[in-house]
């Protein structure tokens, strides 16, 4: 089962500490295989299309702390296993909020 | 938290941890089973204590401070207990919640060295003294982290056999006393290989699951790519670690692909390119590039992952590579003969150089067994032949594949197919006629021929084909046109030249023209005669190396027969193959053999002696060991049932009569050495020079 975990604006700025703890838990994740891609995003263009016409905008947004600044896409056993390894993440950045959403595939898990 | 919410928050957990934290009390307790045991009584705490006091913070240090503890406990009651052990048991509470201390000793322990720990736990799980399926039960119990009933549910077994399998496989590994270590020198690469070979177990399991099985199934793939990667990670320098997760990330890819709406399997030349995982795709080349930075000659998993790397480089199905696939597999079937791999190759030779090659190939599978009960032959086989427009014979490849397979979607395409091929078979002119070229394509792609021989055919059939023209259907092809040609290439050649164009045209009618084939019907070379030409022309081998050759130790005894027959007699090969039992006689050193091949004027037919000397006739009794009737010289394995004629079949053993194909090969391959060009002698080379010689 593949998740797309994300992280919303609004966790702490990363200081040495957290980024070592971080580097540490990425390097887990990517030792037993669970992690698959991750990483930081910059805040992007806004694109909406209307009647056929796309529009880009660069921003700031209204809804700010909707946005995603990073993401990590990973294997999972299952929802839980999913869970256990949000926690794990948010045990090192602190208060914060995020999503985790499972990736349609073929394995989407029919429990 | 609701208790069953809670009870899927420990088993995730426990998924995570349980490999570490049954590694590190293995090193303690220097016994897996053990290990295991004390791990499983701490994961019955967490399942009793969690549901009310939530998730420690740190959930894999908590269970293994209590399963440290039950360690300790355990030997503590051991009367074996050392200063060592008693301090450490002097150290822990009784209490049933770790405390501060007793989380940071567990945190040390689950950090140093543990990945060592895990690997070792990979490398005895895997151990040869456990039956494969032990390994696997094993491999995804304790470095997996799977329950009983979930491997149970994956295999298709009982839960109760499962439970019984590990059982008896932990008391294997304890009452043989296998040290918990990974091995070095020489065992090691075994051992990895068999690590190796579950990993890739496991994952084909779930790889053969289709979209209607248990959930559990599929998941195998998944967790055989996390064995694999963590793998990867504590042996960065093992070229095929590397080599298998490339090709499990690779085949991966394909999962959403591989299967249509119903659960058929769908071909890759036909599935969607879009539906495959690009990000599976990277992997898998990034780690095909450690396994070629980590160095070393490239092993059956890393060549298997760079045929998977030429479907996934294709954008689309035309734009496959089919002639470094096959390359690859001729690197690949050298090392992994194994009858799936030599009709993979088939059906690439097949894409490469046209169907009547792959035809070949796989007929010579079809005569094994084992490759007979398996579907996908008579899949491959029925698809050939319907390319070649050979349709009634596809139709029954395609019903009996259809008879053989287990997959229920499968089985209704592969009816469907048999239908198509009785309808297409209606009208005669169908499908294309094969053209000459693909024909001589498909003859000189074949077993048997040496490189020299492909070469020196090659020349006379590009001669030919340049002639009559390459898009020339085959029965265009005829005897006059063949007759025209030579007068055109070698009407003045010397006579030797003249003759080896001949051979080359008569040996490729005798291979087009096998019934079984049934690509000609007439000899293209009946309007050739042969010219005389001056003899002894083949160098014997030199009789010293002769001898040393016969007094190989690892000689088998129908070789070193069959030599010494050819050396002493003279006769040509295909006489001396066609001795039956029943007509040798020994005392008078000589058999009797009825040439069945229409050959050249005087040579056709007939009555032939072949007479040996003393080495043959004290070797002799032993080959025929009793045997009253049937061919003299076997082969090593009973043929399929269709490939049994019946004066070539034995009475007494149910094996063939030798060919001279596999005898020529066999001597080839011995004498590689003694050849300046590498490709071994050929049977001529047994004979004395001047001597009678085989007609054509």
């Amino acid at each position: 089962m593949r998740f797309l975990m994300t992280t919303l604006a609004g966790v702490a700025a990363p200081d040495d500490k957290l980024e070592a703890e971080m580097g540490a838990l990425i390097e887990e994740m990517v030792r037993t295989g669970v992690l698959l891609a991750t990483g930081g995003l910059e805040p992007g263009l806004h694109v909406s299309s209307s009647g056929g016409q796309i529009t880009v905008t660069d921003g700031p947004f209204t809804e700010a702390k909707e946005s995603i600044v990073s993401f990590a896409l990973i294997e999972a056993r299952s929802t839980e296993e999913a869970v256990e390894l949000s926690r794990r993440f948010f045990k090192i950045v602190g208060d914060g909020q995020g999503r985790i959403q499972q990736v349609h595939g073929p394995d989407l898990d029919p429990r | 938290m609701t208790s069953r919410y809670a009870h899927g928050v420990v088993d995730a957990v426990w998924k995570l941890e349980s490999a570490r934290i049954i590694a590190g009390l293995a090193r303690m307790a220097g016994d897996v089973g053990l290990a295991e045991e004390f791990a499983q009584d701490a994961l019955l705490a967490a399942l009793e204590q969690w549901p009310g006091s939530g998730v420690p913070d740190n959930p894999g240090a908590w269970l293994m401070a209590i399963a440290k503890r039950r360690a300790i406990d355990h030997l503590r009651r051991d009367v074996r207990l050392d200063r060592r052990h008693e301090q450490l048991a002097h150290e822990l509470t009784n209490r049933e919640d770790p405390g501060d201390r007793e989380i940071d000793t567990a945190l040390d322990a689950l950090d140093g060295e543990v990945g060592d720990d895990v690997l070792r736990l990979m490398f005895v799980s895997c151990h040869p003294v456990l039956a494969t399926e032990s390994r696997v039960a094993m491999t995804l119990r304790l470095v997996g982290g799977l329950r009983t009933d979930e491997i149970a549910r994956a295999f298709l077994v009982p839960e109760a056999t499962l439970a019984q399998r590990i059982v008896r496989a932990k008391r294997t590994l304890a009452t043989r006393r296998i040290p918990f270590e990974v091995p070095d020198g020489p065992e090691r690469a075994a051992r990895l290989a068999s690590v190796l070979e579950v990993v890739y177990l496991v994952f084909n399991e779930g790889y053969a699951a289709t979209s209607g099985d248990d959930w559990t199934r599929p998941a195998l793939c998944v967790e055989a790519l996390r064995l694999g990667r963590s793998l990867a990670e504590l042996m960065p320098d093992e070229t095929e670690v590397h080599g298998l997760v490339a090709l499990m990330e690779l085949q991966q890819s394909r999962a959403a692909a591989r299967t249509g709406p119903a659960g058929e399997p769908v071909p890759i030349q036909e599935q969607n390119r879009g539906r495959w995982d690009r990000l599976l795709i990277q992997r898998g080349f990034a780690a095909l590039l450690r396994a070629r930075a980590a160095g070393g000659p490239p092993g059956p998993y890393m060549l298997q992952a760079a045929i998977a790397a030429c479907h996934a480089q294709a954008r689309a199905a035309e734009q496959t590579d089919w002639s470094k696939i096959v390359a690859l597999y001729e690197v690949l079937v050298r090392s992994l003969p194994t009858p799936v791999v030599r009709l993979n190759r088939a059906v690439a030779i097949a894409m490469a150089h046209g169907p009547p090659a792959g035809l070949v190939l796989v007929d010579e599978l079809v005569a094994e067994p084992a490759m007979r009960r398996y579907h996908l032959t008579a899949a491959v086989r029925g698809d050939l032949l319907a390319r070649l427009g050979r349709y009634g014979e596809a139709r029954a490849e395609f019903e009996r594949a259809a008879s053989l397979t287990r997959n229920g979607p499968e089985h209704a395409i592969l009816l469907r197919r048999a239908a198509e091929c009785e309808e297409t078979a209606l009208p005669p002119s169908g499908a294309p006629a094969v053209t000459f070229a693909e024909v001589v394509a498909a003859f000189l792609a074949g077993p048997g021929l040496t490189a020299e021989t492909v070469r020196s055919y090659g020349q006379t059939l590009t001669r030919l084909l340049r002639y009559v023209g390459g898009d020339a259907p085959l029965p265009a092809v005829t005897p006059a046109r063949v007759a025209e040609a030579f007068a055109d290439a070698w009407g003045t050649a010397a006579a030797a030249t003249w003759n080896r164009h001949r051979a080359a045209v008569r040996s490729f009618t005798a291979w087009a023209g096998r019934p079984d084939r049934g690509l000609l019907t007439s000899d293209l070379a009946a309007g050739l005669r042969r010219r005389p030409e001056p003899r002894g022309r083949t160098r014997p081998v030199d009789p010293r190396r002769l001898a040393a050759l016969l007094e190989r130790g690892d000689l088998a005894l129908r070789e070193r027969v069959l030599w010494t027959v050819l050396h002493e007699s003279a006769a040509p090969a295909r006489w001396v193959l066609a001795l039956d039992v029943e007509n040798l006689d020994l005392d008078a050193m000589r058999g009797r053999v009825t040439t069945p091949r229409a050959g050249d004027g005087a040579a056709a037919g007939g009555v032939r002696w072949v007479t040996w000397r003393s080495g043959a006739a004290r070797l002799l009794p032993g080959l025929i060991a009793g045997r009253r009737r049937g061919p003299l010289f076997l082969t090593d394995r009973r043929p399929g049932p269709a490939r049994a004629a019946g004066r070539d079949l034995c009475p007494h053993t149910g094996r063939g009569r030798l060919s001279y194909e596999r005898a020529e090969y066999l001597f080839k391959r011995a004498t590689r050495e003694l050849d300046p060009e590498g490709e071994g002698l050929t049977l001529r080379r047994l004979r004395g020079p001047g001597r009678a010689d085989e007609p054509g």
